[in-house]
């Protein structure tokens, strides 16, 4: 439990760290950073196949991906954004938490415990009983591929129109 | 129970999932940048996954928990590269990031 609420502890703070950094590079690597701690956490509890598909996707493709467009988009205009003020986050991040503590302790109280672990495996489980889920996986997967190329399909060759 | 509430595995997966939730919520209500709304996104993601795997361990369902939070990594991985591509049109529409200028994208 102390490696869990440790892991867990670090995954919050990168999360803050994400949401006071000015700059978007450390954002997403804040981000990839709260990834790798979440698949630790994954790893930790036994779910060691979300924790494979967390630590390679999430923290690898996704952080790819975002180092990327802040790279392709680091010459916008940035004016408008608005980091918070340091002293704000502080009592904002308490607030939060308290609500979250409340949250947690009244799902915990009303969530029915399992008396024994069910057996089975993850393949058994995914193969078998979530096996619909394949399919929707690849729809998924099918509506982003073309969801991306209908978006960034050149119109007029990325001329900003001011 | 010893150690208090804080003793309990499934209570602090819980506790941090709903947490990062409701700083992934804050973060969408506060910042206007479109990349930052996506981290958002992302952040709020987490807490999800977190509130999954609490769930699965409570239910003692770990195998099928963890079936579908490998969907939901494909649907947050999916959800981020078109969000992401939306963020990149933005910014060569407009030369900026204010998700305000998203309200006159046209076509």
């Amino acid at each position: 439990v102390t490696l869990l609420v440790l892991c867990l502890v670090l995954m919050a703070a990168a999360v803050l760290l994400l949401g006071l950094t000015r700059d978007l590079l450390y954002s997403a690597l804040a981000l990839a950073v709260a990834s790798v701690v979440l698949a630790v956490v994954l790893f930790l509890r036994g779910a060691h196949v979300a924790a494979v598909f967390e630590l390679s996707v999430c923290a690898g493709l996704i952080t790819v991906l975002f180092v990327s467009t802040v790279s392709l988009t680091k010459d916008s205009d940035q004016r408008d954004e608005s980091p918070l003020p340091r002293t704000f986050i502080v009592p904002m991040a308490a607030v939060l938490l308290g609500v979250a503590w409340v949250g947690a302790r009244f799902i915990v109280t009303r969530l029915p415990a399992a008396a024994a672990p069910a057996p089975g495996s993850f393949a058994e489980a995914f193969w078998g009983l979530r096996a619909t889920d394949l399919v929707g996986q690849v729809a998924l997967i099918l509506t982003g591929v073309f969801g991306m190329l209908a978006t960034l399909r050149a119109k007029d060759g990325g001329r900003p129109r001011g | 129970m010893a150690g208090g509430p804080v003793a309990d595995p499934v209570f602090v997966l819980l506790l941090t999932g709903l947490f990062l939730f409701l700083v992934g919520v804050f973060l969408l209500f506060t910042y206007r940048n479109l990349l930052r709304l996506v981290l958002a996104v992302e952040v709020l993601a987490k807490g999800i996954t977190l509130v999954l795997l609490a769930a699965g361990v409570r239910q003692g369902e770990l195998a099928v928990i963890q079936a579908m939070l490998v969907t939901f990594i494909v649907v947050e991985t999916v959800l981020a590269a078109v969000l992401l591509a939306i963020v990149v049109v933005c910014h060569r529409t407009y030369a900026s990031l204010d998700v305000r200028l998203l309200s006159r994208l046209k076509g």
